[in-house]
């Protein structure tokens, strides 16, 4: 009876086994398809002019271009109130457009314009030098002019991954029989307490192996950042050979210039805001403790309302102050905007310190003659110190990973902060190449910060 | 001089500043917010700008996609997070504060720039850009959004309540739906207004995991609002954001304890 009910077990297992093999093997072509990404550089006539032959054909594939102009990254509106034009990538004489791309992505640079086309299908067997681009109504004709770089996709990946699941699922199939086939020499009570540990064990190791699993998933595309940190090539994804030229860039100031004033003024703004909120979110924190209970409570609800509001209507919101103030936007609206949304988080980290201290010592100091700076300075600030310290880490933390506030008030005086940068860099279809090393070093940075800390810790619990 | 110093020592005034300063960049903008949209260009009431929105089919279907790809992701984030937390909290880690550390550190890593490595790493893979990848960006963007409410909940949580519940004779699958998850719900609401608001508001990351093929609703509000002739039409999308935001976060003040606060 037992035996029989074990290998119904056993049987459901190889079952589930033979549909995970079946499914790697199944569904793997599926996604192994290896595709190339093009990156073509062309010149740009510059002419928009009409053609009547167009439409027909435009009918046949649509392909997406955001067209944006030099340096400002401002769409440039060929179609009333949309930046987004459907457009035709076509060779001249190639009847088959099907072999061109799902979508491009242009911008100007200087008088040439680089496109980057996904292509999903065959290769065209003669590229043509002249290419036209078209959204229907109007089209231009151009020329390409070299390729900038052209990559693989890695199909065989997938392949990698099925694999992998077959050896497992092998492996874990021969260890079960083997372990099995033990087992039977044994009491029948001995293998009741041996399948309980078991059970518990596998419990342990699923749950462990789907934590791992989550944090590859996590951390992959950071990985690939930083892998690609160490080698030249300009396109992330694309390996020209070990070298640390893009730690070099970084280092000595050769990077692209707006890289570099990104990142001073990415710190410059952080420290602004982390020192202003921290100051005014201590002083609120302490005025809002000694409120009668109603007051508070208003306080609070103010204090909670830009912690609630997403990025992009706070941004918005000030964006529309700012306009209706006539305030001209750059640096000073960028900092104001910061502290708006870093105060509350100051106030929430200094308010528990506060309720953890003798609330007679401050007072007992002015009695003895102290006047209230003297007694803050001394008395006070000793105790929030800790609060205050975590709010102004809090406070420079928002304030660096900040996106959409900034977008809305940092105006079109050409201030960016890496966020904005970066966005606007995505946006071209590249990425500069020495964000993959300061972004690899920040990593490190933090990783080694928790490992200390985990250090620590143990210490401290021995 | 000494009645001052009495205003000095009230501790009570010292908020005055930073609710003073509350209340002209947090309160007024979003005063201003409702002013524009029942404003036209030239700052005559009028109530066109809604009548627009009602009648403006791209508007209206972007912000239905938005509260569905919005909705998608928070469940999404629920069934991927609760058990990583829920595993997480259990005593048998040795080392559970670094697991919920490591969970948190990618947010360190600028997450445009998170966006875009996704990107090229679908690429990679040769996976197409589309809503599938729009999904896996956002729930990969705010899973621990979702993961560290219900983890703090959970390793709060009495666990004596569940050694009861077993020993009443409950098993290991009755114990935790009658008592694990009841007790976790306030860190599974929280977990839900902090990944959900900022979705469907969410503007950059839809742009680039998608190459503009898809278009959301904050994207939406950022092409209206940043054309000057448009800004007042932009000013209502936001309001129409704003009021799902305030429904959504009374949900949350309902169900749950301030946990927005323990936020890294």
């Amino acid at each position: 009876m037992r035996v029989s009910r074990k290998s119904k077990v056993e049987s459901r297992k190889l079952k589930i086994m033979l549909v995970l093999i079946l499914y790697s093997l199944f569904f793997t072509p599926a996604f192994a398809q290896s595709n190339l990404t093009y990156t073509l550089r062309m010149a740009a006539t510059g002419e928009v002019e009409l053609l009547d032959n167009f439409p027909e054909v435009y009918e046949t594939e649509k392909v997406n271009i955001s067209l944006y102009d030099g340096g400002k990254y401002e769409p440039l509106r060929y179609d009333e109130g949309r930046d987004t034009v459907d457009f035709i990538f076509a060779h001249p004489g190639e009847e088959d457009l099907t072999a061109w791309g799902d979508s491009i992505f242009s911008y100007h640079e200087s008088d040439e314009t680089v496109w980057t086309v996904w292509r999903n299908k065959k290769e065209p067997k003669n590229r043509s030098q002249r290419v036209m681009v078209a959204n229907g109504r109007n089209a231009f004709e151009t020329y390409l002019h070299d390729t900038i770089d052209a990559k693989k996709s890695h199909g065989w990946i997938w392949w990698v991954f099925a694999a992998l699941v077959l050896i497992g699922a092998v492996v874990y199939g021969c260890f079960v029989v083997y372990s099995r086939r033990k087992e039977r020499e044994l009491s029948s009570v001995e293998q009741e307490t041996l399948r309980r540990q078991r059970m518990g064990k596998r419990r342990h190791y699923i749950s462990q192996a789907y934590l791992w699993l989550l944090l590859v998933v996590l951390y992959a595309p950071i990985a690939l950042i930083a892998v690609f940190s160490f080698t030249k090539s300009k396109v992330l994804g694309n390996w020209t050979g070990f070298s640390l030229d893009l730690y070099a860039n970084l280092f000595t100031g050769q990077a692209d210039a707006g890289l570099n004033s990104a990142i001073w003024y990415t710190v410059i703004i952080a420290l602004i805001a982390a020192v202003c909120s921290t100051i005014l979110g201590t002083l609120a924190a302490i005025g809002i403790y000694n409120m009668r209970a109603r007051q508070r409570k208003v306080v609070s609800f103010l204090n909670s309302v830009p912690m609630i509001n997403p990025d992009i209507i706070t941004g918005i919101s000030l964006f529309l102050l700012f306009v209706a103030l006539g305030m001209s936007q750059g640096l000073a609206t960028v900092c104001i905007a910061h502290v708006v949304f870093c105060t509350p988080y100051v106030v929430l980290s200094v308010l528990p310190r506060l309720s953890k201290m003798n609330p007679n010592t401050y007072e007992a100091a002015l009695d003895l003659g102290a006047t209230p700076a003297q007694a803050l300075r001394m008395v006070m600030l000793p105790e929030l110190w800790p609060g205050m310290l975590s709010g102004f880490i809090l406070a420079l933390t928002l304030s660096v990973d900040d996106f959409g506030v900034t977008f809305f008030t940092k105006g079109s005086g050409g201030l960016e902060t890496l966020s904005t940068f970066i966005y606007s860099d995505a946006r071209k279809g590249g990425l500069t190449p020495e964000l993959r090393p300061l972004f690899t070093i920040i990593l490190l940075v933090m990783l080694s910060v928790l490992i200390y800390i985990n250090f620590k810790n143990k210490q401290e619990e021995k | 001089m000494s009645k001052i110093l009495q205003i000095a020592s009230s501790r009570r005034t010292w908020a005055w500043p930073y609710v003073l300063f509350m209340l002209l960049f947090v309160v007024l903008p979003l005063i201003l917010v409702a002013f524009y949209a029942f404003t036209d260009i030239d700052g005559h009431f009028t109530l066109r700008n809604f009548a627009k929105f009602f009648t403006h089919s791209e508007a209206i279907q972007t912000f239905l996609y938005s509260l569905m790809i919005a909705v998608f992701n928070t469940v999404i984030c629920l069934l991927i997070g609760y058990p990583a937390a829920y595993v997480m909290a259990q005593e048998e880690f040795k080392t559970p504060k670094v697991m919920a550390m490591l969970f948190i550190l990618p947010m360190w890593i600028n997450f445009l720039l998170r966006t875009v490595a996704t990107v090229e790493l679908f690429n990679m893979f040769g996976l197409p850009l589309g809503e599938g990848a729009l999904l896996f960006g956002l729930c990969y963007d705010y899973l621990p959004f979702m993961i560290y409410p219900i983890y703090n909940t959970l390793q709060k949580m009495d666990n004596s309540l569940v050694e009861a519940a077993q020993d009443l004779g409950a098993n290991r699958w009755q114990s935790f739906w009658k008592v694990i998850v009841p007790l976790s719900m306030p860190g599974v609401y929280s977990g839900i207004v902090m990944v959900f608001m900022p979705t469907v508001s969410t503007f950059a990351i839809a742009e680039l995991l998608t190459h503009n093929n898809i278009k959301l609703f904050g994207s939406l509000i950022q092409d209206y609002i940043t054309t000057t002739d448009l800004l007042n039409y932009g000013a209502v999308l936001s309001l129409v954001l704003l009021i799902i935001i305030g429904l959504t976060s009374f949900f949350g003040d309902n169900n749950s304890e301030g946990e927005k606060g323990g936020m890294i």
